[in-house]
């Protein structure tokens, strides 16, 4: 996956055929993994945090919601063309923005399902967390993919 | 009815020594992001970019401070604003809490 062409609103990616269908698959996996446990502050435990906490779980379930409505659209027929060397997406702005969140959202969905390991370089000694593992590599291939024009600058 | 208005008074303030503003009681909170090992460098940066409307090479300082050293102080605010900072980092699932500044 590369970026061919940005304009102010625009980003046009150019991805292989087994690309498109890694991406596709992978955001049709979201959401992954629920939330996890919600905290607002290390320290503090009183009934305003709690009370906090709630509001943050609440917001944050809403929210994922949104990003579920919008995955169904972000990368539907219309936002594909078929290219000399590929498949062409085009995303606005706004629809890059949902991507990452989307694709990281599995990645940190998938650290969470493999117990939250303190380092990555731990060996993977079962086949369910290969799998894990394995799509946690992919999502973050694709957010370099998206973040690297930033990268570069 | 009287024909002439007399004069208003005008309670003057009590102004009592050591006391302070509602603004200047109120708490504020360090909006803290803590390092873990599963956000890219790059995403961390993107964010802080985004959100704080911060130049590249300071969203780089605050990521690389979270890097090296387990947390960085992103933001000091009221209570409002640095829940509301707090809820949009966990929105792009970076690990930040509200700590009440000293």
């Amino acid at each position: 996956m590369r970026l061919i062409r940005q304009s102010e609103n625009l980003w046009q990616y150019q991805l292989s055929k087994n690309e498109t269908d890694i991406l596709n698959s992978l955001v049709k996996k979201f959401p992954f993994h629920d939330n996890g446990p919600v905290q607002i502050s290390k320290i503090e435990k009183d009934a305003k945090t709690v009370e906090r906490e709630h509001l943050l779980a609440d917001s944050l379930t809403e929210h994922r919601k949104e990003l579920k409505k919008l995955a169904v659209q972000l990368l539907g027929p219309e936002k594909w063309k078929v290219g000399p060397k590929g498949n062409m997406l085009t995303l606005s702005s706004a629809s890059r923005e949902v991507l990452l969140q989307l694709l990281n959202d599995i990645r940190v969905g998938c650290w969470h399902a493999l117990g939250e390991p303190e380092s990555l370089d731990v060996p993977i000694t079962t086949k369910t967390a290969f799998g894990y593992r394995n799509l946690m590599d992919l999502a973050g291939v694709f957010e370099m993919s998206l973040l690297e024009p930033e990268e570069q600058e | 009815m009287p024909l002439t208005a007399e004069p208003a008074t005008i309670p003057q303030p009590t102004i009592e020594e050591g006391t302070q503003s509602k603004d200047e009681l109120a708490p504020t909170y360090n909006v803290v992001c803590w390092n873990d090992p599963v956000n890219l460098m790059a995403y961390v940066t993107h964010v802080f970019m985004k959100l704080f409307g911060w130049e590249k090479q300071k969203a780089q300082k605050h990521m690389l401070e979270v890097h090296e050293k387990g947390k960085s102080v992103l933001v000091r605010e009221g209570a409002e604003k640095a829940e509301f900072y707090v809820h949009e980092l966990q929105k792009y699932k970076l690990h930040a809490t509200m700590e009440r500044a000293e």
